[in-house]
């Protein structure tokens, strides 16, 4: 068994897994590929399958969270050191996880975030952009973090970050954001950034479009308060 | 209250009254969420003789108009119930997310020890 385990969570990839699957082999050899099919309708399991990684097969779609989350679940389990997260669309390049892995033990990080930002510019939507600005200002002033991509579903996490994640409620059913960064500070997670290449969503519908802002930054805002509410866990 | 509206209020609790004890005994209503219809059955039976109790509360209370104290009164109960199955839906959502996450690990272990 390798030290690294990437968790890719997919639903209705089939356009896209495969190459996915393969730049991800490519680039890290180092590394088992888990995808989490999270209830797909299409061949996103099969090809995965074909294209020789391991794949969960979650009965129904519970979520990008609850996907992830299976992932760390699989990683506690076989007794992985580290987890990368990469997503199923192909909006991240594989290659730049070796960047993560590079900024952890050069840094000692628990957690490091891949930032599209560090490096490089990337298009977004003007709503998305005052979210993105809002939170990583949030994160700020919460405990000093410069995170300047807390959206980033881009990241490596060491045994005790994801262990905790793989925990309970620890880790949100839809999209885990700034809340789970500030939740891993909290208990004295060592969090960092690391630049690393994502591609601009070209087809699929956005999880930021439509009204779906104004829900997401109150919905934050909310896990925000919690983080402030609970006791540690 | 006249004696007819003050009949049919009685009649219409007693039907969700009677409604919600059907759907327990045949085991399409459980009997733990049921509690709360059965209260809410039980306040519109007693809402029959409401304005005994409204009117001079309504009075105390210094609201000129009393149903507005009754929409208050039923706007109250009903987000109580509304918030208890909210409470309900969040526990099975949670339990959902377990038994569906472990059904894919354990599917994935038996298709290994299967050696597939």
């Amino acid at each position: 068994m390798k030290p690294y385990l990437i968790v890719i969570p997919a639903y209705n990839e089939e356009e896209h897994i495969a190459n996915v699957i393969d730049s991800t082999k490519k680039d890290n050899p180092q590394a088992d590929i888990l995808v989490v099919n999270d209830g797909s309708t299409d061949n996103t399991s099969a090809l995965a399958k074909q294209r020789g990684a391991e794949v969960l097969d979650l009965p129904f779609n519970i979520g990008y969270g609850g996907a992830v989350q299976t992932g760390f679940r699989f990683a506690v389990e076989h007794a992985y050191d580290f987890t990368v997260t990469l997503d199923g669309d192909g909006q991240h390049d594989p290659a730049s996880v070796k960047a993560l892995i590079d900024t952890m033990e050069r840094e000692k990080a628990d957690v490091v975030i891949g930032s599209r930002f560090i490096e490089g510019s990337y298009r977004m939507g003007f709503l998305r952009k005052i979210g993105v600005r809002l939170f990583s200002w949030i994160a700020r002033l919460y405990g000093g973090m410069r995170i300047s991509d807390p959206t980033s579903g881009f990241q490596l996490l060491d045994r005790k970050a994801f262990s905790y994640l793989a925990r309970d409620d620890n880790y949100p059913l839809d999209y885990p954001d700034v809340n789970i960064v500030m939740a891993l500070h909290k208990m004295d997670f060592k969090i960092v950034e690391a630049p690393v290449r994502m591609k601009e969503k070209l087809k699929g519908k956005s999880m930021h479009s439509g009204f779906r802002p104004a829900v997401y930054v109150l919905r934050m805002c909310l896990a925000i308060l919690m983080i402030f509410l609970r006791k540690e866990d | 209250m006249s004696v007819s509206v003050r009949i049919s209020v009685f009649l219409s609790g007693l039907l969700l009254f009677l409604v919600i004890l059907g759907l327990v005994r045949n085991r399409k209503l459980r009997e733990e969420l049921s509690i709360v219809w059965l209260l809410a059955g039980v306040a519109l039976l007693c809402s029959s003789f409401a304005d005994l109790i409204i009117d001079p509360l309504a009075f105390k209370l210094h609201i000129n108009y009393p149903p507005t104290l009754v929409f208050m009164l039923i706007f109250f109960l009903f987000a109580i119930v509304m918030l208890y199955f909210s409470i309900v839906v969040s526990e099975l959502k949670s339990r959902n997310k377990e038994l569906s996450q472990k059904i894919a690990l354990m599917e994935y272990e038996i298709a290994r020890l299967k050696g597939e």
